[in-house]
């Protein structure tokens, strides 16, 4: 569709939003076209939207949802646009709900430790606040200072503490939901805004997490809260060898430490990069192949015992502690990895100017070592192939307490200006290739992402069976004029038979 | 305090580090020269604002810390304490 400037559409949006709240102009509409996963900038203009609108509540965001129903205009929600499976990014033009103007605290309750907040807000600035009260809504992905809650939900997103405090899913306990159509319902465990455990009818918090916008839009959300803790201890080891860091990764993860949030794997090609642009790895011997990292939070006499058990584990494997100043720092930048240096180096080594993508499955610990020589190999083709590709290496997170599985991701540095037809279908067949890997071993394609690009979405029949059939089934259901951000997740095929 | 643009715009000797990077003031590393002159080159950059550069990102990294935390616990201390 497009919508022209004097259309009755546009008429109708002013009067419900305000004239300033919906956006024509092309600057406004190019900045809501992408996000930072690579994206092949010399066809920007196939991905612009047609306008964009600022909700400022949910009933504003229901009449919008009502209108473009009704007249069947394409709607991609959006909140803070930093999802790496270009959820937010419209594959049909339509109308762009950006949601970051629906960011209040609603409400703060210390007794039930909970508080409700407009989904465009961030947690980090939710924290700043929460800190007042000695409490943290403890959602910490590696976009925390501008990745925004309704993303989260959106995307069912994956923190790097959640071994101790859980995952978006876990946090977030309830929220006001837009359907397609425009009827606003409110979904969690059971009715409650604040329940965190019901057994009552279907568990829909579930179904209406992660789906990438395509099931409609939330607004309002009701979240878990923690005391924020007293004490964070981040200790990193160097490794000589991957397999003993390996080792060490899988008995931290499984020693049973009460305050451990987590645990990370860095491999050899993650170290190379690091070694090379990185200035806290650059004066490392190159005798070291392999790195591991873990979190403790807590009461100080906690985190304490905790963390001197967590050493001497790790001695006993034959780490080297690498020091507080590594140890705080690379900590701390973990939360907000857009500090990554964004430069790559062609085959020659000259610096070129690179963006990040990372590539995120989760595979179970004992598949950690044969996925990543898998992974490397693809990574080693592309590079062969071109210089708009730069392999930096691979991290595995663990995703909970009990070290079951990992997220496992590899970086991949892209030249995106040099990115022309040709390197694109490249990296979408590596895509297409790692996703095959992962599912060849018995993983999920994304842990935290979603998997909605171009080349790994092929394989998500694959990886849900009958699954797959349920949700194409769903998706009619919910949102039968396929209004919510078509072409996402191959759901046309909802509709073939219909049409 | 004295600023002489000369003084400034005179960084110290560069010591190689790697076969891809030079430092030139403690704890601050560049990449090799020769390899940023292609596709990127390098600029010209005050001394202290090179510094400067640093020490924020060092504050902004105890600013990150403060949202999660009040205290951040020594691993060396810890050690210290296993050894005895
Ligand atoms: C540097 C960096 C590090 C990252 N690290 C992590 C990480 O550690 N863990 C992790 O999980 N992710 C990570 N990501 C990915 C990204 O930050 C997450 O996917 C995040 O949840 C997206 O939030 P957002 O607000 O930016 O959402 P957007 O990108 O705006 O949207 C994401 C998806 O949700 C949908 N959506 C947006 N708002 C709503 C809403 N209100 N209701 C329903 N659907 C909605 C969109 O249509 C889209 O499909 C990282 C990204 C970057 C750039």
């Amino acid at each position: 569709m497009t919508v022209l400037l004097g259309d009755p559409v546009l008429a109708e949006l002013r009067q419900i939003l305000g004239p300033e709240h919906v956006l024509t102009g092309r600057a406004d509409r190019l900045n809501r076209t992408r996000v930072p996963a690579p994206f092949p900038v010399h066809r920007w203009a196939e991905r612009m939207p047609d306008l964009v609108v600022l909700p400022a509540s949910t009933e504003e965001v229901a009449e919008v949802l009502r209108l473009a129903d009704s007249l069947r205009i394409p709607v991609v929600p959006r909140d803070g646009g930093t999802g790496l499976t270009d959820g937010a990014v419209p594959l049909r033009g339509g109308i762009v709900v950006d949601v970051k103007r629906i960011n209040q605290i609603k409400e703060i309750d210390l007794d039930n430790r909970t508080c409700t907040v407009g989904t465009g807000i961030n947690a980090l600035k939710l924290n700043e606040v929460l800190g007042r009260h000695g409490l943290i809504y403890p959602d910490d992905p590696a976009s925390y200072p501008c990745s925004l809650v309704g993303g989260r939900i959106g995307t069912s997103g994956w923190s790097l503490i959640g071994s101790r405090y859980g995952h978006t899913r876990d946090l977030v306990l309830s929220f006001d939901h837009v359907l397609p159509g425009g009827r606003v319902i409110h979904v969690g465990d059971g009715i409650g805004r604040k329940i965190t455990k019901s057994s009552s009818g279907y568990q829909l918090k579930h179904l209406f997490m992660g789906h990438q916008g395509t099931l409609g839009i939330a607004s309002e959300a009701t979240l878990k809260l923690f005391p924020k803790p007293e004490a964070e201890f981040s200790p990193f080891w160097a490794f000589e060898d991957y397999d003993s860091a390996y080792r060490a990764v899988g008995a931290l993860a499984r020693a049973g430490v009460a305050t451990f949030a987590g645990a990370v794997l860095f491999d050899e090609w993650k170290v190379d990069y690091l070694r090379r642009d990185d200035e806290a790895y650059i004066p490392q011997p190159s005798s070291v192949k392999a790195l591991v990292c873990a979190a403790l939070y807590g009461y100080e006499d906690e985190v304490r015992a905790g963390g001197r058990r967590l050493l001497r584990i790790a001695r006993s494997l034959g780490a080297r502690y690498l020091g507080d100043e590594i140890s705080e720092g690379d900590w701390a930048a973990r939360h907000d990895r857009y500090a990554t240096p964004l430069h790559g180096r062609t085959r020659s080594g000259q610096v070129v100017p690179m963006s990040w993508h990372c590539e995120d499955a989760s595979i179970n610990y004992t598949n950690l070592p044969a996925v990543r020589l898998a992974w490397h190999e693809i990574a080693d083709r592309l590079r062969r192939e071109s210089d708009v590709f730069d392999d930096w290496g691979m991290f595995a997170y663990t995703n909970g307490a009990t070290g079951a599985d990992y997220l496992t991701e590899i970086d991949i540095g892209i030249w995106e200006q040099r990115l022309d037809d040709a390197a694109w279908e490249a990296w979408v067949r590596a895509k297409r290739d790692l996703a095959a890997v992962t599912l060849a071993h018995g993983g999920s394609i994304s842990a935290c992402h979603g998997s909605c690009r171009a080349g790994e979405v092929d394989l998500v029949p694959e990886e849900l069976g009958g699954g797959y059939d349920v949700m194409l089934a769903i998706k009619r259901a919910i949102d039968p004029n396929n209004i919510m951000n078509p072409g996402k997740y191959l759901l046309d095929q909802a509709y073939a038979e219909k049409s | 305090m004295k600023y002489r643009y000369q003084d400034e715009m005179s960084p110290p000797p560069a010591r190689r580090v790697t076969d891809v990077a030079i430092t030139r003031f403690e704890h601050v590393f560049e990449v090799e020269p020769a390899l940023m002159t292609d596709h990127v080159t390098q600029q010209d950059f005050p001394n202290w604002d090179t510094l400067r550069l640093v020490r924020s990102r060092a504050d902004h990294l105890a600013w990150m810390h403060r949202h999660f935390a009040d205290k951040v616990l020594s691993g060396e201390e810890l050690l210290h304490d296993l050894d005895e």
